[in-house]
């Protein structure tokens, strides 16, 4: 049944990102060509690059806010508005359709990073011995490899998992607060509001008294290390934490859309 | 499979200090279809979205099918409810996608065809189509399951009399014969004729729940009748006329 939860959150995901995405990429290559018209010292090449540089930031910017838009009102209609009317009597578990949800909003996420990066190496004029420098660079890499490579590949996947974890907190974050809000009859929009900038206080008050008894629990077990193995700890140590509050955020949503759910 | 299909004992909700339904008791059992009976704001709503789940009780217990509220008994509901639940970007055939997948007892033959009859394109786009055209996607959704339980929200609210009258022919022709259909209105005398019982629900309390035919034959009177005197009753006692 996740699978076909997924499904249809997927399926809304590319109705709505159908045209932002391939316009990046469309307006990166485009980008790739009037850039040159900087170099050139007639006006008009020079007009034209910087408006299409303009609207390729333009679209990169609005990708990521549509991004988050997105993730709200998924949530927020399709959960909590007449929708939920339709998904709530599915023969579905409610974790099931937050997981879901929070699934595809990873995945926006995710896609949105890569059409960026793609864009900007798009952007980039590569000449063919450009290429043949990078693609030796690597062969390099890969012939010597050691276990700095391997330390800096296993730094790069702590990051890439830190960062979705990230990601799947400010989501939940976004839930909670909207499950929150819903359970008033009046003003939900900004009771949501309202929780949210609650959760946050409450979070730094709860950062603030822990601090101390955590670096104290800590410090010794780092005191003894340096270099790559402090690093890789402490970046364990940061992924567990948000794993954690991305748990009690989840959980606290679960609670309310199975045991609480107030639709209009 | 159990004997009864609904059961609800000492069934409470509270919203707030205000109460919606007070400890009702109610057991429906399979192959009729019942009238859910009252006045606006007596409970009905309240009772409908508890059986399907959108809805929790604050107190007392409800079985369907022997099960406790949960994707089975969802699995086996066939739910109406008195709005629009769409997504804008989707199509009839989306949905019909959609319950094809979650729902194993949806007849997707069945919905074409009932579209076909209701004169309803589905391969239209939900978002150009006319309200009461929307209302007749979402009854050919729930018509087009072979369900145990249908739950029908003021599925004749909103419309005309001679849409009403297609309405109700619409659930005759088309709902599951060993499933009971549960109808909340307030209109009765539309309905009356083809309702094998009705359950009086008052100020959130189940005043009387019987057989139409012993209704007809203790009080001499049609349903409408004895519904119109129950609630007018009321209305005295309580000055608010």
């Amino acid at each position: 049944m996740f699978g076909k939860l997924l499904k249809y959150d997927f399926r809304s995901m590319l109705k709505q990102f159908a045209f932002i995405w391939p316009t990046a990429l469309v307006l990166a290559i485009v980008n790739r060509f009037t850039l040159d018209g900087l170099d050139s010292t007639s006006s008009v090449g020079e007009t034209t690059a910087g408006i299409a540089m303009l609207v390729y930031v333009a679209i990169l910017i609005s990708m990521f806010i549509v991004a988050v838009i997105f993730v709200i009102q998924r949530f927020y209609r399709g959960l909590l508005g007449d929708e939920g009317y339709l998904m709530h009597t599915l023969p579905v578990k409610p974790w099931q359709l937050i997981g879901s949800k929070l699934a595809c909003a990873l995945v926006v996420t995710v896609v949105n990073i890569l059409v960026a990066i793609l864009s900007i190496l798009l952007i980039v004029p590569w000449a063919a011995s450009d290429l043949k420098e990078l693609f030796e660079g690597f062969q390099y890499l890969f012939a010597h490899w050691n276990i700095q490579a391997t330390q800096i590949m296993i730094a790069m996947l702590e990051f890439v998992l830190f960062s979705l974890a990230s990601f799947a907190v400010g989501y939940l974050h976004l839930y909670l607060s909207m499950a929150i809000g819903h359970l008033f009859n009046k003003n939900r929009v900004a009771m949501s509001v309202i929780a949210f900038i609650a959760i946050q206080v409450l979070l730094s008050i709860l950062g603030t008294i822990l601090a101390r008894p955590f670096s104290d629990l800590i410090y010794p077990a780092f005191s003894s290390l340096d270099g790559m193995p402090a690093y890789h700890i402490s970046m364990w140590v940061l992924i567990a934490g948000e794993m954690i509050l991305a748990a009690v955020y989840f959980v606290g949503t679960e609670y309310i859309l199975r045991k609480r759910l107030n639709l209009e | 499979m159990n004997e009864q299909l609904v059961t609800c004992a000492a069934l409470t909700k509270r919203y707030g200090g205000k109460r919606a339904l007070a400890g009702v008791d109610l057991e429906l059992g399979r192959g009729r279809i019942v009238g859910l009976l009252g006045p606006n704001g007596s409970g009905k709503t309240t009772m409908i979205k508890i059986l399907c789940g959108l809805l929790q009780p604050t107190e007392g217990a409800v079985l369907v099918d022997g099960q406790p509220v949960g994707p089975y008994t969802k699995s086996i509901i066939s739910y109406l409810p008195d709005r629009m639940y769409f997504a804008d970007w989707m199509k009839a055939t989306d949905l019909f996608d959609l319950f094809a997948d979650f729902y194993k007892d949806f007849d997707r033959t069945k919905a074409m065809s009932m579209c076909a009859s209701l004169g309803v394109t589905p391969s239209d786009r939900l978002k150009s189509m006319s309200k009461g055209t929307k209302e007749k996607v979402q009854l050919v959704l729930v018509m087009a399951r072979k369900a145990q339980l249908y739950l029908l929200d003021e599925p004749i609210a909103g419309v005309d009399p001679a849409a009403r009258d297609f309405i109700l022919s619409t659930i005759l022709t088309n709902y599951n014969e060993e499933g009971t259909v549960l109808i909340s209105t307030h209109l009765i005398s539309d309905i009356e004729k083809v309702l094998d019982e009705a359950v009086f629900l008052k100020e959130g309390q189940i005043t009387l729940h019987d057989t139409v035919d012993n209704i007809r034959e203790r009080e001499g009177k049609s349903v409408d009748a004895l519904f119109r005197e129950v609630f007018r009753a009321a209305n005295y006692e309580g000055g608010a006329f």
